[in-house]
């Protein structure tokens, strides 16, 4: 009779109120932990946005420069002719990179000011609206940034004590930490009094390898592939913010773990009475544990489904409410949370399945 | 009068411990996430916490020390030092940059002080305050980068030895290393400039602020402001993430306290049930569930913060760059809300409880 009547998924769906209990608090905890890693991943993603998506094959620094998070490089301008003149340069441009502060409504924000010459390597790659700075008061603003200051193009805003007018907005430049602002060179040096020096000198090139080894014997200077930057940055920013951050979803996790551990067992343990009726009726102790296993493994499954699916929400709404945010998930984390909320689940019904195993059929009459 | 709500509750002690703990588990994921939160943002201004400084003296326009360059006149210092109820007054010299070694770097405020002054490290673990071509390390980053008493490191593209080892002052965002201020003024190339000047008041700190801050060019903030300013702008640029981390624990953590408490009433219908068909009205009914459910939330919030204290002196024994601090208003914050979510999560069960007819609970089980 066992094998054709599905006993583990109609005890479960006979109490739908539990089910959806039990999968709620299952989903909830996996959705909890693949939001905090997928925040993660997306904020190492995001840190390196410029050096992924600006186009150059190589940044100039100088000697000692690894990243663009941890050092400061200053760059003489002077070094550009040679870069320029050696064979394999495409185009090599000045880049400038500053913190600095922009006062809006009273309100103090840290921006990452980017100065590079119009039509140049340096600047937005990618413009919702508007165009680039090409004149000394331009600015193009991250549009999440501009959106959250009730600024759009053609607005007004004040910098160092100069005044900008917004003349675009740029897509993914923005991070949690920062937002960039595009302005030329010549407003960056200006601002800065880095007269004769640049941060970096971007290069396009098709030969990265052949040209990095010129331009280092010719001008002393360093170039770095923007993966490698990238790589650098990732890792100061790692430094920074890798012990806590992985503190929290190590926490998290082992909470999610025991919230599957302990729904699983509450679901077994409320239901001893009706595994002890189907046991009083003929099965077997390895019908029984093979019934609760297989309820485990469907509710792990589908809260695991779920977790995923609160995921998906919890990041729309973080989107809508913190655009600076950005997640970053990829399967292999689903599949190992999946894996281990599987494993946890079977851990913690294998303590009840093992009683009901050694469960005496009579005593269910006698009430729980 | 009899506890009823309490004894009931305790009597089935396997589905009161299930509740118990599923409630003290999401409180622990509350308080823990939001403690290395609270211990995080509480390091970032080290400095200005542990500093004898009463007064933050920094150049007009500027509030913090991160992110910020402030140049003060090296001669306001005297004038600050005759401003009434000013007791000491002392120059310090700030920069940032990666402090590098072999085995890797770490951001660090680079801070000048003079030699015997009180800008210097409050404490010493090994060695001695530095002297020339030397400085003062923090020790969990001598531990990280695995530097030793008489090392070379380098900051600001120049070697230093390590002359000593501080403790306490590496944060989340950096370290703090301690040079002498001619030395750092030397590498920077400043000349009669200081970045901060310190002062240490005999009388109200907010007084003597106010005092100092009328000297043109300058800003004068006491301690407590200077360091929540700090605190503000590193909470912008860095924490903001641990922030959103644990504000997504708490609201999931509550939820899940919800659904436990909803689970446990649901298991014990048939008992409440019984109480209303002895005669208990709704009212009496409504009493005796929120009762249950607050019995189950007093109980696991003690332990829950019990745990959190142990999760705290594992993390400090493992990884002592993480503070998981515990403060009062999570506290708070994490019973108000579990009570509040398990007031939210009672109310369906106890719908059905007030719809059910007493007779039915003597023909089934929950």
């Amino acid at each position: 009779m066992l094998g054709r009547v599905p006993v583990a998924r109609r005890m479960m769906t006979a109490q739908p109120t539990r089910l959806v209990v039990s999968l709620l608090g299952v989903g909830a905890a996996i959705g909890l932990v693949l939001l905090l890693q997928g925040l993660w991943n997306g904020q190492l993603e995001q840190i390196t946005a410029y050096q992924d998506e600006v186009g150059a094959d190589l940044f100039v620094a100088q000697p000692g420069t690894e990243s663009i998070l941890g050092d400061r490089s200053a760059v003489p301008l002077a070094t550009l002719e040679q870069i320029t003149a050696i064979p394999g340069v495409q185009r090599a441009d000045p880049v400038h990179i500053h913190y600095t502060v922009l006062d809006l409504h009273g309100e103090k924000e840290f921006v990452l000011l980017v100065g590079s010459d119009p039509g140049g390597l340096g600047g937005p790659w990618q413009l919702s609206s508007g165009r680039t700075a090409s004149s000394p008061n331009d600015a193009v603003l991250d549009r999440t940034f501009a959106d959250e200051h009730d600024l759009d193009v053609g607005s007004e805003f004040q910098m160092g004590g100069r005044d900008f007018r917004t003349v675009g907005l740029s897509e993914g430049t923005r991070s949690w930490m920062t937002s960039l602002l595009f302005v030329t060179a010549e407003t960056a040096r200006d601002m800065t009094g880095s007269a004769g020096v640049a941060t970096y000198l971007l290069v396009q090139t098709d030969q990265p390898g052949t040209v990095a080894s010129e331009i280092r014997t010719r001008t002393g200077l360093d170039p770095l592939l923007p993966a490698t930057l990238a790589e650098n940055d990732r890792e100061v920013l790692a430094g920074i913010m890798e012990g806590p951050v992985l503190l929290m979803i190590g926490i998290t996790f082992a909470v999610a773990a025991l919230v599957v551990a302990l729904t699983v067992y509450s679901g077994v343990v409320e239901r001893l009475r009706e595994y002890g009726i189907v046991k009083a009726m003929g099965a077997g102790s390895w019908v029984i544990v093979q019934l609760v296993l297989g309820q485990t493994i469907l509710l792990a499954i589908a809260g695991s489904g779920l977790g995923y699916l609160m995921y998906l929400g919890g990041a729309w709404l973080v989107a809508l409410a913190r655009p600076q945010f950005w997640f970053l998930l990829e399967w292999r984390d689903v599949l190992v949370l999946a894996s281990a909320a599987i494993g946890m689940a079977l851990v913690a019904a294998i303590i009840p399945a093992r009683h009901l195993g050694r469960l005496e059929p009579a005593t269910v009459y006698r009430g729980w | 009068m009899v506890p009823v709500a309490r004894r009931m509750l305790f009597t089935d002690r396997r589905r009161a411990v299930l509740g118990v703990v599923g409630v003290a588990i999401a409180l622990v994921m509350v308080l823990a996430l939001d403690g290395i939160f609270a211990g995080t943002t509480r390091q970032v201004s080290r400095y200005i916490d542990t500093s004898p400084a009463d007064v933050f003296v920094s150049q007009e326009g500027v509030r913090t020390i991160h992110m910020a360059i402030s140049a003060i006149p090296a001669r306001v210092v005297d004038r600050v030092s005759k401003v009434r109820g000013v007791a000491w007054a002392e120059p310090v010299l700030f920069a940032s940059d990666a402090l590098r070694a072999a085995a890797g770097r770490r951001a660090s405020y680079v801070i000048g002080y003079q030699p015997g002054g009180r800008g210097g490290p409050q404490t010493l673990v090994e060695g001695r305050p530095p002297e020339t071509g030397e400085m003062v390390i923090d020790d969990s980053v001598a531990r990280a980068l695995d530097i030793n008493v008489g090392d070379e490191v380098e900051v600001l593209g120049r070697s230093w030895r390590v002359s000593g080892l501080t403790t306490g002052m590496t944060s989340i965002v950096n370290t703090s290393v301690y040079v002498t201020f001619d030395d750092l003024a030397q590498t920077l190339g400043s000349r009669d400039v200081a970045s901060y000047i310190l002062i240490g008041t005999g009388a109200d700190p907010q007084s003597v602020a106010d005092r100092v801050a009328v000297i043109p060019g300058v800003e004068a903030q006491t301690r407590p402001r200077f360091s929540a300013e700090e605190r503000t702008v590193v909470k912008e640029m860095s924490t903001d993430l641990l922030s959103l981390m644990s504000l997504a624990a708490l609201l999931v953590g509550l939820a899940v306290i919800g659904l436990v408490l909803y689970a446990t009433i649901i298991s014990r219908l048939r008992d409440i049930g019984v109480m209303k068909a002895i005669g208990l009205g709704r009212l009496g009914l409504t009493r005796f569930v929120l009762a249950q459910a607050l019995w189950t939330i007093g109980t696991a919030l003690p332990l829950a913060v019990a745990v959190t204290f142990g999760i705290g002196a594992v993390v400090a024994a493992l990884a002592p760059d993480i503070d998981l601090v515990v403060e009062s208003a999570s506290l708070l914050r994490a019973g108000a809300g579990a009570v509040l979510v398990g007031a939210i999560g009672v109310i369906s069960p106890l719908i059905k409880v007030w719809r059910v007819d007493p007779a039915t609970v003597f023909r089934r089980a929950s």
